[in-house]
């Protein structure tokens, strides 16, 4: 047992906890600046994450937990997430009702489990990490207790949600019956030493449902529909933490599965792998057409990024498994520029709806958050110079090379074919949006929006990101290249 | 008869199946979070007869982890239907219908 390998995730917690204790002390006009306080914290963990030397590669507590490149990857980015969700969530604070610290404080808990969830290895740890995500989420989602939609987003979530977790354990029960462990390397072990384990029914029939279950987390056809729903309903700064920290915790721990535990059982399913992809992405781009809610268009692009999330995937490369990490990174500053926007518009908006049609003569009203929204969709859009272009690229490339595999020649450049198609057609409604903000006739309200301080350099800071990952792609990809490659050999 | 690994395997296969019938075929959200449970349950005892039957202890570990987060979900459900139901003053899904294209 080492516990300072979860060093980070103990500071997570404790500011949580503490954030809960100084809640008493404060008075409640000040309360909303709590979750400032919360976010400079953080900014010091993630600044620790660079300073203090940790191991390259160690596992603790009985292998459960591994801090390995790809774990510290991933808690950097849940971190910078969720510092982003932080300012987006003070820019709310005046819609909720009561109970301000705690909004808070449990997206401090979500993000102590996305950062478990970065270093699971194994089933126990897994099972953890996804419900303390999920069980938080159900609150946040149903934050806003007054109004509808959020309670109704929150239930549909709760059912759902409960229903992958009722799959999750069933496949865990059959894993472990058939390989009789619960250990990731010891279940490629096991298959290894006994090639029939990767053929036996039980066996299969359990990566199924736990596959199952992490394509709830990411949103991936067949376990999508909860998605518009719960984007659409919940408080703009839990739907864009659910589209960035819940999705990536999800694809993290999906190829800590597929890529440690079963790696060639996940040869064997790239057809599998590439069917679902496609069709979430088209699933994805076809149904966002007609959407007039800015939140539930953005639920249904988040469907078809699941989709191009696993084309990395199904690619079966080192080059794939890299592009998907590039292609989070762009998608981090991209989306959560977006619901910044999307928040602090709502936040000077009379109408509730968040229809389209608010974010009229955004470009007279705030020239900044007309910039930085107009930057994300055409960046979600994979329109280059920026991130969204280069993470999409990367990820079509890595399927065009897997192409040269005689087996799936043409199945990769029909995926690819896909994936082209999906892009074309978010074009159109991403450019809506940029439309609604410039040409749309007579916007109702022309009142300038003033922005404080954090969400102009949130805001800034996205813009950065999205510029700098899609002109200057090589470091970003340094070192998911180095990632990929120390932790899959 | 001799009870062995096979038998329990089955009840914990209809447990789960039954759970999932109620999930989808019922419209009350309460019953459907019964079915839920229900499912949990299923591979509670899948865990604990694996883990008898493979003589190690892990699968019942597994076990009281989720009766612990089971139980977390519950507190957290309930009170989410019940802030619902207040509401609505329905628990029927047909009734969740704010949201929708």
């Amino acid at each position: 047992m080492n516990a300072s390998l979860i060093g980070f995730e103990i500071a997570v917690i404790l500011l949580g906890l503490g954030l809960l204790m100084l809640d008493l002390w404060t008075p409640p006009e000040r309360k909303r600046g709590l979750g400032l306080a919360a976010a400079l914290s953080l900014l010091l963990v993630l600044v620790a994450t660079f300073v203090v030397p940790m191991p390259q590669d160690a596992t603790g507590f009985s292998g459960g937990y591994v801090f390995d490149p790809l774990a510290l990857f991933f808690k950097r980015f849940f971190l910078v997430a969720a510092i982003l969700v932080l300012v987006m969530q003070t820019e709310f604070a005046d819609r909720i009702a009561s109970g301000i610290s705690e909004f808070y404080a449990l997206v401090l808990f979500a993000l102590a489990g996305m950062m478990f969830a970065a270093s699971a290895n194994n089933f126990v740890m897994l099972f953890v990490a996804i419900e303390l995500i999920t069980v938080t989420f159900y609150v946040l989602t149903s934050f806003q207790r007054g109004r509808q939609a959020s309670l109704e987003a929150g239930v549909k979530y709760l059912i759902l949600g409960a229903l992958s977790s009722g799959f999750l354990v069933f496949g865990i029960a059959l894993i472990y019956g058939t390989s009789g462990t619960m250990s990731f390397p010891e279940i490629a072990k096991g298959i290894e030493a006994n090639h029939d384990l990767a053929h036996q029914g039980l066996f299969l029939l359990g990566i199924v449902f736990v596959m199952v279950a992490l394509g709830f987390k990411i949103a991936a056809v067949p376990m999508q529909i909860w998605a518009p729903d719960v984007y659409q309903g919940a408080p703009a700064p839990i739907t864009a933490f659910l589209a960035v920290g819940s999705k990536a915790a999800g694809v993290v721990l999906l190829l800590r599965v597929l890529l440690t535990a079963v790696p060639d059982l996940a040869g064997h399913s790239a057809k599998l792998l590439m069917t679902v992809s496609g069709i979430t992405i088209l699933y994805g781009s076809l149904c966002a057409i007609p959407q007039r809610n800015i939140k539930r268009l953005l639920g249904y692009s988040s469907i078809a990024s699941a989709g191009f999330l696993l084309l990395g995937l199904s690619a079966l490369s080192l080059n794939g498994i890299s592009a998907i990490l590039y292609y989070l990174g762009g998608y981090l500053f991209t989306v959560l520029a977006a619901f910044l926007v999307i928040c602090i518009v709502m936040r000077y908006t009379a109408t509730q709806d968040e229809d389209i049609s608010v974010l009229a003569g955004l470009h007279q009203r705030s020239p900044l958050l007309a910039t930085s929204l107009t930057l994300a969709m055409v960046s979600l859009a994979g329109v280059p110079p920026l991130a969204g272009f280069f993470g999409k690229f990367l990820l079509l490339k890595a399927v065009v090379e897997s192409a040269s595999n005689p087996d799936f020649h043409s199945a990769y450049y029909t995926l690819g074919a896909v994936g082209i198609l999906g892009v074309v057609i978010s074009l159109y409604y991403y450019f809506g949006v940029v439309k609604a903000i410039f040409w749309s006739k007579a916007p109702a309200d022309l009142s300038p929006i003033s922005l404080s301080l954090p969400a102009r350099l949130s805001l800034y800071a996205c813009i950065a990101g999205m510029l700098f990952l899609g002109l200057y792609p090589a470091p970003l990809l340094d070192l998911t290249d180095g990632v990929v490659k120390a932790v899959f050999k | 008869m001799n009870i062995g690994l096979e038998q329990y395997l089955i009840v914990s296969g209809l447990l789960f199946c039954f759970g999932l019938l109620g999930v989808v075929v019922r419209r009350n959200l309460l019953i459907m979070y019964m079915g839920l449970e229900l499912m949990l349950n299923a591979a509670n005892l899948a865990l604990v007869a694996f883990s008898r039957f493979n003589n190690n202890l892990d699968g019942q570990l597994m076990v009281f982890f989720i009766i612990t987060v089971a139980a977390a979900e519950v507190a957290v459900g309930l009170a989410l239907i019940v802030a619902l139901y207040r509401k609505r003053r329905s628990a029927h899904v047909e009734d969740l219908t704010t949201l929708k294209l």
